[in-house]
């Protein structure tokens, strides 16, 4: 293409230190928050909006070493790590059912799957509590990871389908001539050039489990020793006595390990959103 | 078709690797609505709360007066849908109703209030000479391909008839009408207008990012890449209480800045038109990267070669975008859009955080910012009001439904590998 002219580059970096001065102040500000001491939120000293003024990390050490942060992290860590786990494994299957089988009731079966999200979800939540219930499953974590997975898997199964879509059947084809089953060969040829539709999968998985609060709060309610970090840290915002700085410190301890795992798995995202199987 | 599976083998080996998403989506997604339909014929309000239980001795009489059914009435259905074994005697328990669709009488009365209804008819008349320039200007376009006349008089003319018309028929009373009609129209316009307002800034927005960030001459492309998801990262419970923050009338960083520009003082979150606002850009802030991200991709996919072939037709880069690109994201786009369209309307986290649904706008009425779900949520619980809103789900669930049917027809991502 030709050379884009110096003002369209000038333009496109204006709109890129926006974006990023958009995309970055309110984490920066957190972490303002959370260095501040005397547990404020806010400062009328317009430049200590932006820079930081005096700082203390004794807000980073409350929550570490004071407070049950650590079990809260590992409560989420196990919930959002079996939700990944039981997203990506059920996912895959039905993705490969609908990508590889023509059978009477794939289609509505998909759409079906689409159609069941235009539920109001925060409606669904006291029958949800109801079966599992009857389930044996209600206040435990096994019951909230239940919940996470069915919530993910309309996404994560079309957006895996639209993905197999995409990989030629002609490989699986040739290695089911040569005598592998259908699971076998698409296991072995197909599932690993879908690595960055699986990563994606991964990554709505574990986000599920690990941002969810609603849900979480009414499914564990009452159990202090099961909450997972989401819930803890509202609770922390609604006293009345909010200490907004720990409160910061517990907020960047929570979104670091997400920011990571998305700035690391990012390459694999802008090829795995397929949702509609399009990619050339 | 390759080699594979056929005959009952085939529907064998499909049944096997649906099964688990199968029984947990009937588990988890199909049983909450159909307890919710069976919730929506009953009366559970505050008054009638508690879920009726039958007394034992009750049972050889209930068996007897239901020969057939009897024992599977009482065990199955009776201790799940209690409503349906309801002895109306008993105070403080729900009981489905008669006739059973009582609460969606009382919601229709509400949708279809006259007043309500004269205002929306002269609100859509009013815009429809949009609606007109939309389709004259695709006909002009449409006739006079490949090279049609400029089109932007259509869209001109017809925005000064909205103006005429606005001020001819009355638009600002109308609009107050609506804004007084009943509570759930109400709180659907407000759901589909914070819908409207969203899915374009998304797109437009994801669009310029994915543009910028796709370009050859950019420095550091894959550093910048990795600043724009962020906020698509940071839990929104989290973003959307710092964002809360910003909003603040007196700390609030947003308007410590206004100040400099002498601009200060906005209540954002108590005037209901900048608590909206404060709404949509919160959401525009977590979900933009999405976009840019899913373009990023589908622009990726572009061949080369054409831009170069537009190139040599001598297109200009704005008929490369309309003409080469758009086109071509289209299919990756709609699906984005079609879900996260959903997800808009199904907003609650962020903006129950932001607002609480408020700033108020008078006892019993629903707040500016008291979208779909919060309202849901408040009615069930904060006013213990199940059974009507239960009803309401029901008919935002149709309406979604059919929505996405129709979505889904239009984007056509249901086709499979072997088509």
């Amino acid at each position: 293409m030709r050379e884009p002219g110096a003002h369209l580059k000038i333009l496109a970096y204006v709109i890129l230190i926006l974006a990023a001065v958009f995309a970055l102040y309110p984490i920066w500000f957190t972490f303002l928050a959370s260095i501040r001491p005397g547990g404020r939120l806010f400062t009328l000293d317009l430049l200590g909006m932006f820079v930081p003024r005096e700082v203390t990390w004794e807000n980073f050490s409350t929550m570490l070493f004071v407070r049950p942060f650590p079990l809260w992290v590992r409560n989420s860590l196990f919930v959002a790590g079996l939700t990944t786990i039981a997203c990506v494994t059920l996912a895959t299957s039905g993705a490969f059912a609908f990508s590889r089988f023509k059978f009477v009731g794939r289609e509505s079966g998909l759409i079906l799957l689409l159609a069941l999200q235009a539920f109001p979800g925060v409606l669904a939540l006291v029958p949800i509590a109801l079966i599992l219930q009857r389930l044996g499953l209600y206040g435990s974590h096994w019951g909230l990871i239940l919940a996470y997975t069915t919530g993910t898997l309309t996404f994560t199964t079309w957006n895996l389908k639209g993905y197999f879509d995409t990989i030629p059947i002609d490989l699986e084809e040739a290695a089911m001539i040569d005598g592998a089953g259908p699971v076998q060969s698409f296991v072995r040829i197909a599932l690993p050039l879908a690595r960055p539709a699986l990563a994606t999968t991964a990554l709505f998985g574990f986000m599920s489990g690990w941002n969810e609060y609603v849900m979480a709060q009414v499914l564990l309610a009452g159990q202090a020793q099961k909450y997972t970090a989401p819930i803890a840290l509202a609770q922390m915002a609604n006293d009345l006595n909010v200490p907004w700085g720990q409160y910061a410190a517990g907020a960047l301890l929570v979104s670091v390990p997400v920011v990571i795992l998305f700035l690391w798995l990012q390459r694999y995202l802008e090829a795995g959103l397929t949702m509609g199987g399009v990619k050339g | 078709m390759g080699v594979t599976y056929r005959g009952w083998r085939k529907y064998l080996a499909v049944l096997a690797f649906l099964a688990p998403t199968l029984i947990s989506l009937l588990v988890l997604s199909l049983f909450p609505i159909i307890y919710n339909v069976y919730i929506s014929t009953t009366n559970r309000n505050t008054f009638h709360y508690q879920v009726y239980q039958m007394p034992e001795d009750d049972k050889a009489a209930f068996i007897e007066e239901h020969p057939v059914t009897g024992p599977f009435l009482w065990n199955v259905v009776c201790p799940v849908f209690s409503g349906f074994c309801c002895d109306p005697e008993q105070g403080g328990r729900f009981c489905v109703q008669e006739p059973f669709y009582e609460n969606y009488v009382e919601l229709f009365e509400d949708f279809f209030a006259p007043e309500a209804l004269r205002a929306l008819g002269t609100l859509l008349l009013i815009f429809a000479p949009l609606l007109g320039a939309y389709v004259t200007s695709n006909q002009v376009k449409k006739r006079y391909r490949p090279s049609p006349p400029p089109t932007w008089w259509h869209w001109f003319a017809g925005a000064g008839l909205v103006v005429g018309l606005w001020v001819l028929l009355g638009g600002s009373a109308a609009y107050d009408t609506l804004n007084n009609a009943g509570t759930f129209f109400i709180v659907m316009f407000r759901t589909i207008l914070y819908v409207l307002a969203c899915i374009p800034l998304f797109f437009i927005l994801g669009l310029i990012l994915a543009l910028v960030l796709n370009s050859e001459f950019l420095v550091a492309r894959s550093f910048w890449r990795l600043l724009i998801v962020i906020p698509w990262a940071v839990p929104s419970y989290i973003s959307a209480l710092i964002w809360q923050f910003f909003f603040r009338t007196e700390q609030g960083t947003i308007n410590q800045l206004l100040n400099i520009v002498g601009l200060g003082g906005l209540r954002w979150l108590l005037e209901p038109t900048l608590a909206f606002l404060a709404v949509v850009i919160v959401n525009v802030w977590m979900t933009y990267p999405f976009f840019a991200v899913t373009i990023i991709g589908a622009l990726q996919s572009i061949p080369y070669a054409l831009y170069e072939a537009a190139e040599v037709d001598g297109a200009t880069r704005w008929q490369q975008l309309f003409n080469v690109t758009l086109p071509l994201i289209r299919p990756a786009v709609l699906p984005a859009v079609v879900l996260s369209s959903i997800t808009t309307f199904q907003m609650f986290n962020t903006v129950w955080l932001i607002t609480e649904g408020g700033p108020a706008r008078g006892a019993g009425k629903p707040g500016a910012t008291e979208f779909v779900m919060i309202h849901a949520y408040k009615q069930v619980f904060q006013a213990q009001n199940d059974g009507l809103i239960g009803a309401f789900a029901v008919i935002v669930f149709v309406m979604l439904f059919a929505a996405t049917l129709y979505s889904l027809r239009l984007t056509q991502i249901t086709r499979g590998a072997y088509e």
